[in-house]
């Protein structure tokens, strides 16, 4: 039988027939450890002591020394299995929530810079990124270079007077929200790629965005690929779930896939049979990626067939 | 504060009329997961919270503790170490093996072990017990606290492979686990069915008890595995 600390071969009366046991590598242990975790075979009986065997077979020569080099090889081989558990889905997750990050900060900063600069220059007419941008580049109305399309208009504004030093804060803080839209398209195309390679099938059938954010709310590609597809339809749709489940409401018939332009370009009518065709497509494309991880053009043809039929029933 | 013993190694802290139950620190001076540390006279103790401990709600809820100083433990559902801890102070020379299938869980627990001699952390799952077989030795006690669907039956195959015959098995059954939709008692039943009613299980329960109102919807079960 195998132990962590040696093959052992035990005679009917239970004492020991042959023993060779291991060094005392804690390293080697901890690798010896985790085959046998990873495949058990030869287990041993279920009243075999192996602490008395231990020093039988001259592994260790008391208690003390046994559970001291048991405990610093459980801890090396947990260590190990640690550093080996992370799936290569979780850098599509934190990416898909360092984007959802983002989008809170710049709304809310973006919301005070229109705010702030309106009253500077109301007649302006941009939001958010153009205005971010804008004022990043520009600052105050009297700085706007000769050529702008904006110079008649800041000539007649009816909006508070700044000064440089005034100027000097806010095209700071424009300069800092426009970097952050400009990091989320820099994140936005790290997602996609690590989809095309991770998730090829999610990715052509969901489109990236959509794909990372199914695989980031379900806690990873494997647990996503285990969902029936009716979960999948309703991933994201908790509130009205919540409510149908206390019978409040009729079971809710789109969550996030709502943003697929599928259904949301959809007529109202046939939305519910767009949404059950689209999860089911996705739930085949996410367990087609987590088994294989190649690209199988079939799935989503099959998925456009079905919104074909779909249409056509409907006219 | 009074000092009281509650069990072996466990203890009762009398603060006015308020009553904490408490472990004595094996490690004095540190805290594990931002318990309260308390000194009276010579020794520290960990406050140790129902709330957040199935086993001390099953203490404090009347059920037997099987532990003394030199227990050892194989305790399946170990999470971040919370109760482990606790454990691990009450069986001080014995030893508490620890087994967690969350890489993200254990990953927490890693410095508890450190700092704990008698920890040994199995980053493991409590349906294969077979997956370290090649390490854990007969026991005295296994708890469990996994809250899974097949939590009886995770139970069996563990105590069938490590409890020695006089040991005794300690669980939490959390009735959502096993079905969000039955009646938290039908789920008992059909569980304590699933544990006792195995041919030659030879496992008697000992007590049952709700844990609420400290866990709802919980119920600690201490079995005893005959000679
Ligand atoms: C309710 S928590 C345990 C809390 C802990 N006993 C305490 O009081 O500090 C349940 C834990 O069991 C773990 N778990 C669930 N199923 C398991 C299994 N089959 N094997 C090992 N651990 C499991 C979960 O990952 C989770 O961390």
């Amino acid at each position: 039988m195998k132990t962590w600390f040696a093959d052992i071969e035990i005679n009917e009366d239970g004492s020991v027939a042959e023993c060779s046991p291991c060094t005392q590598d804690v390293q080697q242990l901890a690798k010896r450890l985790l085959v046998f975790q990873a495949d058990p075979k030869q287990i041993p009986l279920a009243s075999f002591d192996p602490v008395k065997k231990a020093i039988e077979c001259g592994f260790v020569s008391g208690k003390t020394e046994y559970y001291s080099l048991l405990q610093q090889t459980c801890i090396a081989a947990t260590r190990l299995k640690i550093k080996n558990s992370y799936s290569p889905d979780l850098r599509i997750i934190h990416a898909v929530e360092a984007l959802d990050d983002i989008d809170e900060a710049a709304n809310l900063l973006a919301e005070r810079l229109g705010i702030w600069y309106g009253e500077h220059f109301p007649e302006a007419g941009m939001l958010t990124e153009n205005l971010a941008k804008f004022v990043a580049e520009n600052g105050l109305r009297q700085d706007l270079p000769q050529d702008s399309q904006f110079r008649e208009t800041a000539l007649s504004s009816v909006g508070m007077e700044m000064d440089a030093e005034d100027g000097a804060i806010i095209k700071a803080f424009a300069a800092d929200l426009s970097s952050l839209y400009e990091r989320r398209h820099v994140i936005e195309s790290y997602i996609r790629k690590n989809m095309e390679q991770l998730a090829p099938n999610l990715e052509k059938v969901a489109g990236a965005n959509l794909g990372a954010r199914l695989i980031s709310m379900a806690g990873g590609l494997q647990s996503l690929s285990r969902m029936p597809s009716s979960t999948i339809q309703v991933m994201g749709a908790n509130q009205a779930l919540f409510k149908h489940l206390r019978g409040k409401a009729t079971s809710p018939k789109h969550g996030i896939i709502f943003n697929h332009p599928l259904i949301k370009n959809s007529h109202p009518k046939i939305r519910g049979k767009m949404a059950r065709a689209l999860a089911s497509s996705l739930s085949i494309a996410s367990r087609v990626d987590a088994f294989s991880g190649r690209l199988n053009p079939v799935i989503k043809e099959k998925l456009d067939r079905k919104v074909l039929s779909i249409k056509e029933g409907d006219k | 504060m009074k000092v009281k013993i509650f069990h072996e190694n466990i203890f009762t802290l009398q603060q006015g009329k308020k009553r904490f139950l408490a472990t004595r620190n094996l490690t004095p001076g540190l805290e594990v997961y931002g318990e309260r540390l308390v000194q009276v006279d010579e020794a520290e103790y960990r406050i140790w919270e129902p709330k957040r401990s199935k086993l001390a709600a099953m203490l404090l809820k009347k059920l037997p503790s099987p532990f003394t100083t030199t227990s050892k433990v194989l305790y399946l559902g170990s999470a971040t170490g919370t109760t482990v801890s606790h454990v691990s102070d009450i069986v001080q020379q014995g030893v508490v093996y620890a087994v967690e299938f969350s890489p993200r869980t254990m990953r927490d627990m890693l410095p508890v072990c450190e700092e704990r001699a008698n920890i040994i952390p199995l980053l493991a799952d409590a349906s294969k017990p077979q997956s370290y077989a090649n390490v854990v030795e007969p026991v005295d006690v296994i708890f469990q606290d996994v809250a899974q669907p097949n939590q009886a039956s995770i139970a069996l195959s563990n105590v069938q492979h490590f409890l020695k015959p006089g040991g005794y098995l300690l669980m939490s059954i959390k009735a959502r686990s096993v079905d969000s939709t039955a009646k938290p008692d039908t789920v008992f039943k059909q569980q304590l069915k699933t544990l006792l009613e195995q041919d030659n299980s030879k496992l008697e329960l000992v007590k049952k008890q709700k844990l609420a109102p400290f866990h709802i919807d919980h119920l600690g079960v201490v079995v005893k595995k005959t000679e």
